[in-house]
This record gives C-alpha cells, sequence and structure tokens, in this order.
C-alpha cells in the first residue's frame, strides 16, 4: 500500500464546515461549533480575509511527536496516518511541546486526560475509505490519495494556473507532510507557522543522542584516569610515610 | 510530662502549617479535580511551573553531590570528606521532590512505570526518565549508610557498611556519568523546539548549557544548606569549606558565561539582547543574577572569606538559575504559543509544599543522623593518630 495523504486547495474552499461536522461524528465528538482546535474538534475552518484555511494535522513524514514521545505512544504508521496509541501514552505532554503546528491537545477537564489530535480516520482508510472530512467536502477544496499523486497533482496546477503561490506548503516544511495546502495569498498571511526548516526536527535530538556513547565512553575513561591518578598520588604519600617512619625508628634503635 | 504540651506557637511553625495545608488542597485539586481547575496550562503551554521549576530547577539544583563526590573521591580533594555527605543527602532530596513532583506533572500518573517497557530510544524524554530511575538508585545507594549505620544489629551493618566502602568508587563513577547525562539531557529536550523557542534561548548545545550552568548552582546551593546547617542546626564543620567551594565556582561561573555569550553571538542572537520586549528583559535579569552580579562578589576575596556574604551570592546564582530554567520552559515559548502563562496559585502550593518537606526532611536527617562529622568521631580520630 502506498502512503497517503491529503491536499488542501485553500482556492477551493468556500467556508461551509461541512468537514468540522463530518470529523466530530466520525470521531463520536460533540457537534457544536468550535473556532480553534480542540480536544473536541481535530480539525476547524478559520476564517483569514476572505479565505477560508483548514487546519489539522499535518502528518509529517519524520514526525517530531513521534521522536519525542518517551513510551512511541505516536508512530507514523505506513499508510500515512500518524497514529497515537492512547494505551502506552502516561500524559507527559511532550509530543505538545514538540509540535512544531502546535496541533495536539490535551484533554484538561478530565481526570484521565488524554492527547487528541486527527488521525486521518486511520480505521476507514483500512476498510478502503476516505477521511471523512474529505468525503464531506462538496467543492474538492480536500482531495485524498496516493502521496505521490498528490504532489504531482498540486505541481500541475501550480503551473497552469499562475494565480497560485508557487509552494506546495507541506512539501519541503520539517522534511515534508503527508498533508499539503495550495493558495492564492502567500501562506504567512493565513497563519501558517513559517515552518521552521526543511529538515525533519528528529534529526536535531538523534544528532545529540548519537553522541551520547562517545561522550558516556570518553567521559567515564576520563573519570577513572583522574581517580587512579589520586589513588597512586596517595599511595605514594602513604609509602613515602611509612619509610620515613621505620627509617626514623631504626635510627632510634641503633643510637 | 513536657511531651504532652501543645507544641509552641513559632513564626516558622505556622508558615510550616500553612504550606502544608494549602499544599494539601492543592494535590486534592489536582488529582481530584483535574488540571483545569489546578493549573493554567493550555494547549499552547502543556508545560508550566511544574516541569520548569519542579522538574528543570529541581535536578540542575541537585547537581551539587556528584560535583561534591566528584571532587572528593575522584580528584582527591580530601578538604571536601566531612561534607560529601550532606551534599550527596541534598542532591538525593532533590531527586525525591522531582520524583513526586513527577507525579503531579504526568495526566496519567499511574502510568508512571510505562517508559521500563515501553521504550523510544529517539527521544530524548524516554533518556531523561531512565535518568532519573538510575541516579536516584546511586542516590539511595550512596545515602544508604547514613541510615544503616544506625541499625541495631551489628552483624549485618557492619556487613553492609564493608560492601558500601567496597563499591562506592564505582558509586561515585556511575552517578558522575548519570547526573552529567541527566543534566544534559534536560536541556536536550529543547533541541526539538527550534523555531517555537526565542532564540536567547535556543542553541543546538542547549544541552551543554543545561550541564555548564547547574554544576556552580548544584555548588550554591550546597554552600546554601551548609551555612544554614551550621548556624542553625549546629552543625560542626570547618566553615572555611565554604569559601574553599566557593572558589570552584567562580571559575564554573565564568566558563558558563563565555560559553553562552559566544554561543549567543555565533548563532546570530544578539540583535535580541536589545529588542523592546519583554523576553529582552527577562534575559538581562537571568544574565544580572546567574553571571554578572555573581562574579563580581566572588572576585572578592572579604566575600568568599565571610560565610554570610557567601550565602547571599550564592542565593543569587540560584535564583539566576531559575531564572534561566523558567525563561527556557515558560517566556521563551510564549511568543511562538501566542499564550500568556501565569502560574495558578495551586501550582505554585504544591510545588512550595514539595520542596518544604524535603527542606523539613534535610533539617531532621541533619539533626538526627549522622550527617556531619560528629565531635566524638573527630575525638576518637584524634586518639587513633596521638
Amino acid at each position: 500500500m502506498k502512503t497517503k495523504a491529503i491536499l488542501v486547495d485553500i482556492t477551493k474552499c468556500i467556508g461551509c464546515r461541512n468537514c468540522e461536522q463530518a470529523c466530530k461524528e466520525a470521531h463520536g465528538l460533540p457537534l457544536e461549533n468550535e473556532p480553534v482546535l480542540s480536544a473536541t474538534a481535530l480539525t476547524v475552518v478559520e476564517q483569514r480575509g476572505d479565505k477560508f484555511v483548514r487546519r489539522m494535522c499535518m502528518h509529517c513524514q519524520d514526525p517530531a511527536c513521534a521522536s519525542a514521545c518517551p513510551v512511541g505512544a505516536l508512530k507514523k504508521t505506513a499508510a500515512g496516518p500518524v497514529a497515537y496509541d492512547a494505551g502506552k501514552c502516561m500524559g507527559c505532554r511532550y509530543c505538545m511541546l514538540a509540535c512544531p503546528f502546535q496541533v495536539p491537545r490535551y484533554e484538561w477537564t478530565k481526570l484521565a486526560p488524554y492527547v487528541k489530535k486527527c488521525d486521518m480516520c486511520a480505521g476507514r482508510l483500512e476498510e478502503g475509505g476516505l477521511p471523512a472530512c474529505v468525503q464531506a467536502c462538496p467543492t474538492g477544496a480536500s482531495l485524498f490519495g496516493d502521496r505521490d499523486d498528490l504532489l504531482a497533482e498540486a505541481q500541475k496546477r501550480i503551473l497552469e494556473n499562475p494565480a497560485y503561490v508557487r509552494h506546495i506548503y507541506g512539501s519541503e516544511e520539517v522534511g515534508g507532510t503527508s498533508v499539503f495546502f495550495l493558495s492564492d495569498v502567500p501562506f504567512e498571511k493565513l497563519g501558517f507557522v513559517a515552518a521552521p526548516t526543511n529538515h525533519p526536527l528528529p534529526t536535531l535530538t538523534a544528532n545529540a543522542l548519537a553522541d551520547v556513547p562517545t561522550v558516556v565512553l570518553l567521559g567515564s575513561s576520563l573519570l577513572f584516569g583522574l581517580y587512579w591518578i589520586t589513588d597512586r598520588r596517595k599511595q605514594v604519600a602513604l609509602d613515602e610515610a611509612k619509610e620515613k617512619f621505620f627509617a626514623s625508628h631504626t635510627d632510634e634503635k641503633r643510637s | 510530662m513536657p511531651n504532652l504540651r501543645f507544641p509552641k506557637i513559632t513564626l516558622w511553625r505556622v508558615l510550616v502549617t500553612l504550606i502544608f495545608a494549602t499544599g494539601l488542597y492543592a494535590t486534592y485539586a489536582r488529582f481530584l479535580q483535574g488540571f483545569a481547575a489546578s493549573t493554567n496550562l493550555s494547549d499552547g503551554m502543556p508545560w508550566g511551573l511544574w516541569v520548569g521549576l519542579g522538574t528543570l530547577c529541581g535536578v540542575g539544583l541537585s547537581a551539587g553531590g556528584f560535583a561534591v563526590a566528584a571532587a572528593a573521591y575522584i580528584l582527591g580533594f580530601e578538604r571536601y570528606r566531612p561534607v560529601v555527605r550532606a551534599a550527596v543527602l541534598i542532591s538525593f532530596l532533590g531527586y525525591l521532590t522531582v520524583v513526586v513532583g513527577m507525579l503531579y506533572e504526568l495526566g496519567l500518573p499511574w502510568r508512571v512505570w510505562h517508559p521500563i517497557f515501553m521504550w523510544n530510544r529517539h527521544s530524548v524524554l524516554f533518556e531523561v526518565a531512565w535518568c532519573v530511575m538510575l541516579y536516584t538508585t546511586v542516590l539511595t545507594l550512596e545515602f544508604s549508610p547514613a541510615l544503616l549505620e544506625k541499625l541495631p544489629w551489628k552483624r549485618a551493618r557492619e556487613w553492609y557498611l564493608r560492601w558500601h566502602r567496597a563499591i562506592l568508587i564505582e558509586l561515585v563513577l556511575i552517578g558522575v556519568v548519570l547526573s552529567s547525562l541527566h543534566q544534559s539531557f534536560l536541556g536536550g529536550l529543547y533541541l526539538i523546539t527550534e523555531g517555537k523557542l526565542y532564540p536567547l534561548w535556543y542553541s543546538s548545545y542547549i544541552p551543554s548549557l543545561f550541564y555548564l550552568s547547574a554544576i556552580p548552582a548544584g555548588l550554591a546551593v550546597t554552600i546554601m544548606a551548609l551555612y544554614l546547617s551550621a548556624r542553625s542546626l549546629n552543625a560542626r564543620f570547618d566553615l572555611s569549606i565554604l569559601g574553599e567551594i566557593s572558589r570552584l565556582m567562580a571559575p564554573l561561573l565564568a566558563v558558563y558565561a563565555l560559553f553562552r555569550g559566544v554561543d549567543l553571538v555565533t548563532h546570530g542572537a544578539l540583535p535580541y539582547m536589545f529588542r523592546w520586549r519583554s523576553e529582552t528583559g527577562l534575559f538581562w535579569l537571568e544574565i544580572a543574577l546567574f553571571v554578572v552580579v555573581p562574579l563580581v562578589l566572588l572576585s572578592s576575596e572579604q566575600v568568599r572569606n565571610n560565610p554570610q556574604w557567601l550565602y547571599w551570592t550564592c542565593a543569587l546564582v540560584v535564583m539566576g538559575f531559575i531564572a534561566n530554567r523558567l525563561n527556557v520552559s515558560v517566556t521563551g515559548l510564549q511568543a511562538s504559543a501566542g499564550v500568556h502563562y501565569v502560574p495558578k496559585w495551586t501550582e505554585m502550593a504544591s510545588t512550595i509544599a514539595i520542596l518544604t518537606a524535603a527542606v523539613l526532611a534535610f533539617r531532621y536527617a541533619v539533626l538526627y543522623l549522622n550527617i556531619f562529622p560528629q565531635p566524638k568521631e573527630r575525638w576518637m580520630m584524634k586518639a587513633a593518630t596521638d
């Protein structure tokens, strides 16, 4: 199975919010409208000027949240979605700190709170279905398909229509995501995070963690060496003191 | 029957009672009402005071134990011997506060054991979790003789103490490696916040910065605790040791200042140091408290040789250290998150109650265990050398 993705063409979104409602139904969440992402709104349509921008998990190719999670509750699946295993989660919320797009939400009001975020309807995908939001979209602003095909489609649209900003948001951000955006207004004006870099964030920690064995080995040999010198010095000092002591005693006996 | 009398009401006792009463309420709020009722945490600020003060400062300020133990046992600074036990005790209690605090922080604290069986070796927090577990064990073992030497069974006691002497050096070595890793990893947690953490604090060298700042801060806490023990708990040891430790602190602070300065300049944070923003003010507050004022004070012989002056200098270092950790964990993330976080009073109350418990434990340990060299022992040592 090829890895899947979602393409959102902002020029085609009319702000009907059918995707929001479909998402809530699919995930059994309360149906009232919410203005921003929350533990009960895994996707929302935000109005920016006369544009409508859908927010959701970007399903990064190399997700910061998955690398950050100490117990491996978050995982990038081969099918595309970044999946969350609530059974492993211990509620440390490091994923929320790590996410460059500030997507994961927390159930702050519950006594046994879990992390909430879009799962790209992984269950529906397994049964060969579409993500609920894509299925509910009446204008084709949200498309679902193979990641490569969607990237090619996005590229084609940009080349054919000069009105588009010449960038597919998500193609390079943090090393690439599985949710892409096309727009005819600069992305930073629509509240998109000026995605930090074009490298996956997990490499930042991977590089540091890779140094650990070397540091431990060098550090402990250095410490042991220092200890050896200290100990040796003590021994020598002790021996000298003993020698002096015995020497003085034998002198006394002779005299 | 003086024991049955109602305890005398003093200012300190009233204060401690108040702290524990509010702490108890905060604990009730956290565990029976949840995060929303007990904290001002939000999706934009998922880590607040409990992580910033409880964990980052708790661990950082506990660095004195490994530093003093390493100086005494590995580098051969024999003069430090009389205070090693006190330094280890401070670290031990410090780590206990971190472990207890972690139960408040975690959304599902009953799963605190998960990292033992569910591994993700790409996660810095996973490594942090293991460092906490392993180093707390090492500290328990390092400190254990102080408790077990009070055992009434002579043979068990002597067997344990002999075993402990045999593994002591290995324990100290492992402890130094583990806590060095742990201090650095805490900084490493923020490597992944590139683009979110304000440039005055984000650095790809943040693990080293955390490590370099923790050692002088840990020593400062040790000096403060030693001074208070001598002043109020009647601990008898040569106070000139404080000056000696401070002589180590000044160069450590200078090294940190140099490293931090070069780091700020090389990654282009220089212009941020002079922008008209609240981050700038908090940055300079941190630099002034942690580096500039203490270095000026410590360069004076008079300050180093006066325990009281030294105590207040160390207090500045500790405050500067706390400012730094809170800047990294709260201030530096607010702009990108678009939230303004002020901890709820219950967050403060629980943290303060845990810290107070640790301070009380230290007090009782000094009063009832042999944390400092005992007068009798000294007399016996004298007799033996005569």
